[in-house]
């Protein structure tokens, strides 16, 4: 979906036609190249209330904040989708820069929960009755909130990149050497670092094992404790440095909650600081199994923002890369599904096997294999080689459909396999709505809902595909999910290859500075792992004024809690492993 | 006591130990070899030819590690544990015939340290049951939850797989009429137990499998779950002892299979070549090996309470069954 | 004296210094540990006395099964890691002297019985043919099949019982 809403007109109607209540509260944002409406505060829970019931938008893509500075206040802006399929209904809420407090929508939708701590972390926006705002990716005893406008980094204090010498002497000293707990550190006033001596290491959690003691009892004669294991961060399952905190009575979970962060870099103040073309290779370190995707994700949001539409070749051609990376993915989350289930390798790297050979494609195409950085505003960075085509042709039409066939005859029959996956995880449609989950973790729960089919972007309403749709909602179904969206995916990729026009590559001129007018836009595209979104503010400037990604992986996650509640303690590896997470992208 | 007997031990004990160090040496370069074929790859080959000197390169790698003590663990037993891991592994091939009786200048050896053990089986079962005590203690030494998990589960897992190994001996038993190996051995003749026990033996390779902690059953070291189990704080040597006593094992345990299932050192023209004994064991005992990688590399692991259900509410009765016909029909129709 | 009996001597005082501390070891797997030490002395002195099916029965049965479900008993019941507590009270100094009392007493009395008075005869038959008469001894009405089957049925009962707590609650209300 390239433009945020196409009708506002009608729009409009059907929120006048819904309920007088809202009728003179709700204002249409008017300002230039911005849509949706504005909210106030205090009407905010009614307002989500009523479209989520009345209006039928039911599921809440994203949540983020903006800090407009110059003009003294923050802005939160939610984009709102039908599960039926559609545009989004944008609404934001304006709140005083100084005492920046909303009202939480975690009760109207599950799903805002992490994106709210998000905001709350890195914006500072307060969320009043969300149940547990702390920071979620920045550490406890962080000084300040990053994406201020206000907020400087420390040991570099300027606004944007190119930074300027801090040594034009020469005569390097760097402070970061001196402080104990190295780079990056921001610390309270009056804190003098060589003075400051650790306090005894607390145990994780002490909460949680205190309550563990209150009521450790798991309702039998038999008295038995619970225990608080934590899962990660350093775990050879948690597919990266990510924790999970559960509490275990036997090998059963009582509760467990996530806990990301370990590697975030603040991917959206970089981008804030990047010019928009620089930001390209960045998207590709999000979900690093699929830099394609993410490439297009971003490069529709600016392209709406300027205006421009890519070449009809260039379309397909993104089209094409994007559909062998879902592949990619695909094949990479199967693989390591079964051996999240303890199967040592082997299927992991008959996918693998596969995924080398898309990989080539890549490499042929945009010269790298994994950081692919391949698509530009407009266009591409260069055309396809030579005979690359006629690789591609083959992969699709002859090797990849035997080898799928092949995984699927081993692998979902496989009684272990079944075992392992079946009932395991459930996560009921209604649940899936509501946290917000995406791609195939929300299909695999009976929603049919595809970004590709419900709301279509670049070129895919000409593909005739269909919308992979399961319906029990357990690990075994995302499994089937993704298997069988393999198979679409080579389906779509065999209309391109056969249809794929030539022509340009690139819509006006290649620029390494292009001009963004002022405006917002969000973007988002149907990833592998879910609907990834970027929104993005300009104000005209070189930059991004705000660079946000919604991203799947990390709003996935809040139903991981859910699903992982009753279960086994090794169930709740696969359950992690069918969410299929990468961490580039959770923590951002 | 006669010193000869005495030298005759010594040399029997250092080729056991011989064996077992070599044969776990070399089994963990089998099967990263046979794991690497069936994965696609090449598997290690830069160390010697065919990367003969690989297990040697681990041996001296794993030698000059740092030995890492948890400072809350409790030193003595986590110092012992990988070493109780490790004993029985040993012992128990003191009692499995490698061959039949060979006679050198004049005098017969039997091909096995302890001669001919009367109750070889029960001794089979009650030593290797003991390797239990060195995974518990290791998981509850380290003081570390993963280890105390993985530790308690093995323990479980164990207990309950013993009680089906238990049952799948008593059919060889109950067919030989003896509980002595070399008569089980001799008794397979003219059939092996293989034909006359095949639920026995199935029963037998599952719970053995599980007795070793080998995938799909390799639930105390879930990597996926556990990290690594009871030996998650385990580095350096202590921590190939524990790789040791896995291998060593398999590899006891694939001797006994072969025993009690395949007819042991039976095989064309043992009687005349004695020597043929030894080696006909070796492919059988190699080809259990392979079957055991072979499940390895292909199989997700079963979950820690369907495998517990599966011990106890399936193979266990099939256990009792099974022995029940055995022997009615041993006295129907009477046995060797 | 002979080889075997230094054997017997420092099999004796393994065993005895096992169940010393054993009972005086005031870390609660260590002694769990001790007296599997202990138990398998037992094992020895029985493979000293070529016993070779009891020996295999003691390991099998009390180091396998008993002491392994008590150091697990012991490990899940409490947090065992590092709670030491003095296993010896004030009185253990009349506790000892009860207990020496009552070792020799069973001394004399044992000294008494004119058969174990005098070195014991050679087993002369093999062990195989003992396990014989002990299965069938074990199924003779004449024998030994009341105390068996009482023993069966006690077990059974225990069983029960067991399964009987472990039980997982009823869920009334539906609350669970």
């Amino acid at each position: 979906m390239t433009e945020n809403v196409e009708v506002p007109k009608e729009l409009d109607a059907t929120i006048q036609s819904m309920d007088n209540r809202f009728h003179d509260i709700v204002t249409l944002d008017d300002r230039k190249s911005y849509t949706g409406y504005l909210v106030p505060v205090e009407n905010l829970i009614d307002f989500a209330t009523s479209i989520r019931d009345d209006l039928g938008y039911d599921y809440l893509s994203s949540v983020t904040g903006v800090d407009y500075f110059p003009e003294e206040k923050m802005e939160v802006v939610y984009h709102a989708y039908k599960t039926s399929g559609g545009g989004a209904l944008v609404f934001k809420v304006q709140i005083p820069r100084e005492k920046p407090e909303v009202p939480s929508l975690i009760s109207v939708f599950p799903g805002s929960d992490f994106q709210e701590r998000e905001a709350w972390d890195l914006l500072g926006i307060r969320f009043s009755g969300h149940p547990n705002l702390t920071r979620i990716l920045m550490w406890e005893g962080f000084e300040g909130h990053p994406l201020r406008k206000d907020w400087k980094e420390p040991f570099f204090e300027e606004e944007k990149k190119p930074y300027k010498n801090r040594w034009p002497e020469g005569g390097v000293y760097r402070i970061e050497d001196e402080v104990p707990m190295g780079k990056n550190v921001k610390y309270p006033l009056g804190f003098d670092p060589q003075k400051w001596t650790p306090e005894e290491q607390t145990t994780f959690k002490e909460d949680m094992d205190s309550e563990a003691g209150d009521n450790g009892s798991n309702g039998s004669a038999m008295h038995t404790d619970q225990i608080v294991v934590n899962l990660g961060p350093q775990h050879p399952s948690t597919h990266g440095v990510f924790r999970m905190v559960a509490r275990l009575d036997g090998e059963t979970v009582v509760d467990l909650y996530p806990e990301m962060g370990y590697l975030h870099r603040n991917h959206e103040k970089i981008g804030e600081r990047n010019t928009y073309i620089m930001n390209m290779p960045y998207t590709d370190r999000l979900d690093y199994i699929s830099s394609m995707s993410n490439n297009l994700g971003y490069a529709l949001a600016v392209e709406s923002l300027m205006g421009i539409k890519p070449p009809e070749r260039t379309e397909y051609i993104r089209v094409m890369m994007v559909e062998l990376t879902r592949i990619v993915s695909h094949l990479w989350s199967i693989g390591f599904l079964l051996n999240d289930l303890g199967a040592f390798f082997t299927p992991a790297l008959y996918a693998i096997n596969e995924r080398e050979l898309i990989l080539d494609i890549f490499e042929a195409t945009a010269g790298s294999r994994m950081m692919c950085n391949y698509l530009r505003f407009g266009g591409i960075s260069r055309d396809l080689p030579d005979g690359i085509l006629e690789t591609v042709r083959e992969l699709v039409n002859e090797r990849l459909p035997r080898k799928i066939d092949e995984l699927d005859t081993y692998l979902t029959e496989n009684e272990i396999l079944r075992s392992r996956c079946i009932g395991v995880g459930v996560l009921s449609k209604e649940d899936a709505i509501a946290y917000s989950a995406a791609g195939p973790v929300l299909r695999a729960s009976g929603v049919s809902y595809d970004v590709r089919r419900a709301d279509p972007y670049s070129i895919y309403e000409r593909f005739e595909f269909d919308v992979v749709v399961r319906y029990n909602g357990d690990v075994y179904d995302r499994y089937l999910v993704r298997m069988e969206e393999i198979r679409q995916s080579l389906r779509i990729l065999h209309q391109v290859v056969r249809d794929i026009p030539e022509g340009e590559i690139q819509t006006g001129k290649a620029l390494y500075q292009v001009r963004v007018p002022a405006g917002e836009a969000y973007g988002r595209v149907e990833n592998p792992k879910g609907e990834l979104g970027f929104y993005v503010v300009s104000n005209g400037k070189p930059n991004p004024w705000r660079y946000h990604i919604r991203a799947p992986s990390f709003i996935n996650l809040t139903a991981l809690g859910k699903m992982c509640k009753g279960e086994k303690v090794a169930d709740v590896v696969a359950i992690l492993g069918s969410i299929d997470i990468v961490l580039g992208e959770t923590d951002r | 006591m006669d010193p000869a007997l005495l030298v005759e031990w010594l040399v029997k004990s250092g080729v056991i130990i011989f064996l077992i160090l070599t044969g776990f040496a070399y089994l963990t370069l089998f099967e990263r070899r046979v794991l690497a074929r069936i994965q696609v790859r090449i598997g290690p080959n830069r160390a010697g030819p065919l990367g003969l000197l690989q297990p040697l390169a681990d041996g001296i790698k794993l030698l000059f590690k740092e030995e890492v003590i948890p400072d809350k663990a409790d030193k003595v037993i986590f110092i012992l544990a990988p070493v109780l891991t490790v004993i029985p592994a040993f012992v128990l091939l003191a009692v499995i015939p490698l061959g039949p009786e060979i006679s050198i200048l004049g005098r017969s050896y039997s091909l096995s340290l302890a001669g001919d053990v009367n109750v070889g089986v029960l001794y089979l079962l009650a030593v290797a049951s003991i390797s239990v005590y060195g995974i518990v203690l290791a998981g509850w030494s380290s003081n570390n939850k993963y280890a105390l998990l993985g530790g308690l589960r093995s323990a479980a897992q164990m207990i309950s797989y013993e009680l089906v190994l238990g049952l799948a001996f008593i059919g060889p038993i109950l067919l030989a009429n003896s509980m002595s190996l070399k008569d089980i051995i001799q008794a397979q003749s003219r059939v092996w137990f293989i034909v006359l026990q095949p639920i026995g033996f199935l029963l037998f390779l599952v719970a053995s499998i599980a007795e070793v902690n080998r995938a799909p059953f390799d639930m105390p070291e879930a990597e996926q779950e556990l990290t690594a189990g009871y030996h998650v704080e385990y580095s350096g040597m202590k921590f190939a002892l524990f790789f040791m006593a896995e291998y060593g094992k398999m590899i006891v345990v694939s001797f006994i299979t072969a025993s009690l299932f395949l007819g042991g050192y039976l095989g064309p023209f043992v009687d005349k070549l004695p020597l043929l004994g030894p080696i006909y064991l070796l492919v059988k005992v190699t080809l259990i090996l392979f079957f055991m990688i072979w499940v390895r590399a292909t199989w997700p692991r079963i979950r820690y309470d369907r495998l517990m259900a599966l011990g106890w509410k399936v193979l266990l009765p099939i256990g009792l069954l099974n022995i029940i016909i055995t022997a009615i029909l041993v006295i129907l129709v009477g046995g060797y | 004296m002979t080889v075997l009996q230094i054997i017997f001597l420092g099999i004796s005082v393994i065993i005895v210094i096992g169940a010393l501390m054993t009972v005086s070891s005031p870390n609660l797997v260590h002694a769990a540990l001790w007296l599997i030490l202990a138990l398998a002395g037992v094992a020895a002195i029985f493979v000293l006395l070529e016993a070779s099916f009891l020996a295999v029965v003691q390991v099998a049965v009390y180091i396998d099964a008993i002491s392994i479900l008590i150091v697990i008993a012991v490990m899940l019941t409490r947090r065992a890691m590092g709670e030491t507590e003095r296993q010896i009270n004030r009185s253990w100094l009349l506790a000892a002297f009860a207990a020496f009392m009552v070792f020799s007493g069973i001394l004399s009395l044992f000294s008494q019985v004119p058969q174990l008075a005098n070195t014991p005869s050679d087993l002369v038959e093999s062990s195989e043919f003992y396990i014989q008469e002990l299965g069938k001894a074990l199924v003779n009405v004449d024998q030994s099949i009341i105390p068996f089957e009482v023993a069966s049925v006690l077990l059974l009962a225990a069983m029960i019982g067991a399964i009987f707590i472990a039980r997982p609650p009823e869920r009334a209300g539906g609350d669970s």
